[in-house]
Formats: structure tokens, sequence, C-alpha cells
């Protein structure tokens, strides 16, 4: 095995670079058509021509006999786009919605294809060893000359998507504008839907019929989580599409007898687990750090507050304060406390003496903007929302962590820089 | 009352809409002066986006033609300009605001081109007339609502055209957006462009529009404000439906009868 992995990388064998190259254009092709299905939120059509597909490529060859890949793409280039007809015209002439249209279609197609499939194998056709790759595709046994029809096929779709980027993208986002403008809608969609058959005819040759929709989804679906614009999500998605397709070559090159698509998906798999757990800002990571933060600050702010609310019933402003007469405040473990506390000392907004702990200027500051803020927000729903005083704490202990200085502002001046909440607390101005 | 004008900006001649064979717009008549506020106001399902959708020609018609300062929509479709309602599109959609605005200078490129200085220019400025030139750059997904209305109207006047269709511009918006909103109908309408609107706040109809069309699965009334804003237009446009109207169209959805024969 290591030293067919081995000659893999020498790429001394022709083959294996054509191959290796194939797979690279195939996933990358695959992956820029479905990035426009995706967004036009109609992923699963791709999985219904890829089952489409094997039914056109199976009477092709029963017709001709031969495994001609002219003959064979042009059978299923047939079949699959008269699935999507077939689809377009139930969701339109019925009451069945697109989901259900697509899984009628796509099992029925299925059905034929898999029924003409065996009825190949058993008729003793010497030429068909090997269609029934097709199913789970079998990038690594692919022949220089299919490489490079099915190659070239997946660059000319490229090109079309270049091409028409600007087009594609109109009618993604906004389909009637796009209309009102005078574009050609309907031959655009009709563009796209042959460039998703053909992405899907050749894409099979690397995860086969089954898998295919994956390698049209998933390379969006990890990318979206990297960008915000379209044309970056485009280049990440061909990158992700062409790494995978060539590593399931790789794959099946140095263990032959592992089918090809499913390590293809495994390997997009990863990319997408990896894309949801690190990606920066929409990944779950950053999320939970987010909310981490957001807690601390809420801890923080409350504690800033305990200070002075008992300053403010002992007039004890300057003094210091024990973490028992804090926890009376806000009941916090001593553990959780302590953190707290040291936390708050780190930033600049306690100093620590004998008896415990005292705000710094800073901290008087903050914490007196803090109560203001609470006090405010409670008066701003007790008088302009009609709710009752003894209903509005709960929620100004949330918004008070979340008002920026621009709407402290307005609530100030809205309210007339009040003297006193509606619990006829006193609020501290600076 | 159905006021007609002599060289119209818009005529429509007998138009009948369906989806899905119900019919939504019975025969409607009426034409439209140029140079003015229209406001198209009817209730809920009264057919307003129906008939402004028909005008653009994005919607197949039962029945009538439409004619755009006397010639057919296709020679004059660079010069509408549409604003379709907020929510009709997927604001996650990976776009900035300068792209989006951008959009409305595909129609005159054409394909295969890509946008030039004086494109670019356009949409600065239009982004600049709307107030949002400093989110030029932001992501579509992190606009407020009145953001994402101020993005379409730039991407309209990006356009550059002489008749805007617009549906809803002031759904869910909030102060400034309206007042903005207001400020460009009331240049536009001062450089004679044409403004037709879908509006359904009645309080501000009075205010806004120099013209109206009350509708109601018909035309009610089309006539100047001071003429067609009348209480008995106003109670027949919103009294009720017609019963009769809907039981019909109901009907013919049901037996998948042809509207025309």
């Amino acid at each position: 095995m290591w030293e067919n992995a081995l000659s893999f990388f020498d790429f001394d064998d022709a083959n294996v670079i054509y191959v290796s190259l194939g797979t690279i254009i195939l996933g990358a092709g695959a992956a820029v058509v479905g990035a426009f299905t995706f967004f036009r939120k109609k992923a699963l059509i791709g999985d219904a021509i890829a089952h489409a597909i094997l039914p056109g490529v199976c009477l092709a060859f029963i017709l001709s006999g031969t495994k001609n890949y002219f003959l064979l793409i042009t059978g299923a280039f047939f079949t699959g786009w008269l699935s999507i007809i077939a689809v377009d015209y139930i969701v339109k002439k019925s009451k069945i919605k697109e989901d259900t249209a697509i899984g009628l279609i796509l099992s029925v197609f299925f059905g034929v294809g898999i029924m003409l499939l065996t009825y190949i194998q058993q008729s003793g056709n010497a030429a068909q060893t090997g269609l029934d790759s097709f199913l789970f595709g079998k990038a690594a046994s692919m022949l220089v000359q299919d490489v490079i029809v099915f190659s070239v096929i997946s660059i000319i779709v490229m090109i079309m998507i270049f091409l028409f980027y600007k087009e594609l993208k109109l009618i993604t986002y906004d389909k009637d504008f796009a209309q009102s403008v005078g574009l050609p809608v309907k031959w655009i969609e009709f563009l796209l839907s042959s460039l998703t058959v053909l992405a899907v005819v050749t894409g099979i040759q690397a995860v086969g019929v089954v898998l295919m929709a994956a390698l049209l989804i998933t390379p969006t679906a990890a990318a979206k989580y990297w960008s915000g614009s379209l044309s970056i999500i485009l280049i990440l998605a061909a990158a992700i599409g062409g790494f995978s397709g060539v590593s399931g070559a790789f794959i099946s090159y140095i263990a032959p007898n592992m089918p090809t698509g499913p390590w293809v998906v495994m390997v997009l798999s990863a990319f997408a687990i990896i894309s949801i757990m690190f990606a920066p800002r929409k990944g779950y990571i950053s999320r939970l750090w987010q909310q981490l933060k957001n807690r601390r600050q809420i801890q923080d702010e409350n504690i800033l507050k305990a200070f002075h609310q008992i300053a403010e019933s002992e007039n004890s402003f300057d003094e210091s304060k024990s973490i028992e007469k804090l926890r009376e405040k806000r009941y916090y473990t001593i553990r959780l406390m302590k953190r707290i506390l040291v936390r708050l000392k780190r930033n600049g907004y306690l100093k620590r003496s004998k008896e415990g702990y005292y705000l710094s200027d800073y901290g008087q500051r903050k914490a007196a903007r803090l109560v203001k803020l609470h006090r405010l927000w409670e008066l701003y729903l007790t008088e302009y929302l009609r709710i009752a005083p003894d209903h509005v704490h709960e929620d100004a202990d949330t918004i008070e962590h979340l008002i920026t200085p621009e709407l402290e502002k307005k609530l100030e001046e809205k309210l007339g820089y009040p003297e006193v909440d509606p619990h006829n607390s006193k609020i501290p101005y600076d | 009352m159905n006021r007609q004008v002599e060289n119209p900006i818009i005529e429509i001649h007998d138009l009948s809409v369906a989806y899905e064979r119900k019919p939504v717009l019975w025969d409607v008549d009426l034409s439209l002066p140029e140079g003015q506020l229209i406001g198209i106001i009817g209730p809920n399902g009264a057919g307003k986006s129906t008939l402004l959708k028909a005008i653009m020609g994005l919607l197949p018609l039962n029945s009538g033609y439409i004619q755009i300062n006397g010639k057919p929509l296709e020679e004059m479709r660079h010069k509408i300009s549409y604003v379709p309602q907020r929510e009709s599109v997927d604001w996650d959609f990976p776009t900035s605001v300068y792209e989006v605005v951008m959009m409305g200078r595909y129609g005159q490129l054409g394909l295969f081109k890509r946008p030039k200085k004086a494109d670019k220019d356009i949409v600065m400025d239009s982004l600049r007339k709307v107030g949002m030139e400093e989110f030029k750059d932001r992501q579509i997904s992190q606009l407020s609502g009145g953001q994402q209305q101020r993005v379409f109207l730039a991407r309209a006047l990006a356009q550059q055209a002489d008749i805007y269709f617009m549906d809803e511009p002031f759904a869910g918006v909030d102060a400034a957006t309206e007042k903005a909103i207001i400020k460009l109908l009331g240049e536009m309408s001062a450089q004679n462009k044409t403004v037709i609107v879908v509006h359904h706040d009645l309080q501000s109809v009075a205010k806004y529009f120099d013209w109206i069309i009350l509708l109601n699965m018909r035309l009610v009334a089309s006539g100047p404000i001071n003429e067609a804003f009348t209480p008995e237009l106003l109670q027949e446009t919103y009294g009720g439906k017609l019963t009769l109207l809907t039981e019909i169209s109901d009907l013919i959805q049901k037996h998948r009868f042809p509207n025309r024969e």
C-alpha cells in the first residue's frame, strides 16, 4: 500500500497525473455549479439529476452496444434534463410540492436505471464491465482518454459560469428584478440547468450517482462559513471540491478495492465539519467564545453594580466591601465571586485592601453608569410601554448590559434626565 | 371614477391576471399621467403587487395589453426601474451593499460586460442619495430593515430610469428611512419622473401622492388625489370584497376553467 502511495506522488505514471488533474477539475466544476443550486435553494435538484442519469447511461449502452463516452454522456444528458422537466412539470401542474416531486422523480428514474443495469450485467456483453462504476465512482481506474473528455466538459462548465457570473448572481439573488431589467431569465435558467446536468455527468466519474449531491452541495456549505462574498465562496468551494476529488482518487489508487465516492464524501464532510466548528465569527467555537465573553461581561457588570448599590444604601462609597457583603447582594459561589473580583481588579475597576475590595475612580464611574442604565430602562418601560413597575426589574437587568452610549444619550433625552426611577431610587449622573 | 389622460406615460387596456388560474385582477383599464407620484391603494389581496408586476411584464397576462409612453414594454425596459418588496429576496445571500446596488446597472451593461468607471460612479452617487455610502462594504445580512429598503432604493436609482415602480417601500421601515424615501420621491417628482408606489397606510396617502389608483380585484378609481380620495370610493374599495367575484374566481380555479374562451 505504501509503495502505491509513494508512486502516486512520484507522478512518473502518466495516468496518475491525468487522473489527479482530472479529479481536481471534476470536483471543482461540480462545486462551482453546485454553489448556484445551493443559493437558489434547489440543492436537491442535483440529487434528482444524478439519479436520473443512470437510466440514460444504460439506455445509451444498450442501444449502441459499446462504451463510447460521447454516446453515454449524450444519454446521461438527455435523461438528466428529462428529470428537471419532469420535476418542474409536476410542481406546476399538481399540488405536489417540490421536495416530494424530487423524491418521486429521483426514485422512479433510479429504479429504471438499476433495472437496465441489471439487464445489461446479465446479458453477458463483454464491454459492460465498468458500467457499475457509475454507481459509486471509480476515479482511479479512469483511462487517459476518459479523463480528457470529462475534464474538457468540466472546464467548459466553469468557463460558462465565469462568463455568465453577473447574470447568474442576479437571478439567484433577485429573479423578479432580473426580469424587470430585461435579462433573459428563462434562457439563463436553462443554461444553469444544462450546466448542472453536465457537472453532474462529469462529477459522477469521481463520486458516483448516489453521492453526487454531496459533491454539489457540501463544498459551498463549508465555504460559506469563511466568506460573505459570492465570488470568494465560489473559489473556496472549487478548491474544496477539487481537493476532495483528488483525495478520493489517491485513496482508491493506494487501495484499489476502495470505492472512490465514499472517500471523496468523507473528505468533503471533514471540510464541512471543520468549517462549522472553527470558522471565525460564524463557527461554533467562535460563537461559544462570544457567549463566554458575554457571560463574563454580565457577571463583571453585576458585581460592579453590587458595589454601587451597597455603597448607596450604607452611604459608604469609598470603603472596601467584603466578599460576604457582595454575596448578599448578588449570590454567586465564593469561587466564582473570587474569579470575578480578580478579573475586575486586573482590568482596573477594583483595588484591593485588607478588608476586601473597593472601586477605583474608573470603576466607580462604570458602576454608576450601569445603575443609571438599569434605572433609566425601568423608567422607559413604565412610561412608554406602560409596564407595571414591579415587572420591569428583570428586563432591565438584561438590557443594561447591552445599551450603547448612543442609545444611552437618546434614552436620557427622551426621558428628560429624570431624577428617580419607578421605585424612587435616585438615578446617578456623572 | 376613472380619469383618462392625454399622452399617458402608462396605458393599461383591459388587463386581467390570474395566479394558477385563479383570477386576481379583472379587466383593469387606466391611463396615468407623466411626472406624478402615484399610489396604488387597496386592502390585502386586492391585487396591488400583481398590478405592478403585470405592468412590468413579470407575470403572464390573461388578457389586455400595456403601453409605456405609447410603446410596448420591451422597447421601454431601460426606462423603468423596480423596487421589489423587501421580503422577496434572501438577505442572507453572500454579497455586499455595493454589489447589490451595482445590480441596478446590469440591465444597461448587457451580457459579458464588466462595470466601468461611470457605472461605479453612478452606484456611489445612488448610495449617497439614500445615505448608505458608509455601509457600502457591509454584508447585506447585517443590515436593518430600513437599511435594506434604502439599498433597494439605491439600486433602483442606479438604473437611472424615468418610471419607478415601488412595492411597499414604507413597510416596516424606521423613521429615518421613511424620511429618506419621501425626500427622494420629492426629488424624483421635481425631475418629472413618474413614481408608482404600492401603499398600505391610508393615513399618509393624501400627504404623499398626486394621483391614486384604488384597487380591489378590479379598478375602483383612478384619478387625481382630490377627486379619487373620497370616503365613498374608499368605502367601495375597502367595504369587503365583492363576494360574488371571489366565489367565481374560486370556481374558475376549482374547475380548471379557461379565463378566456
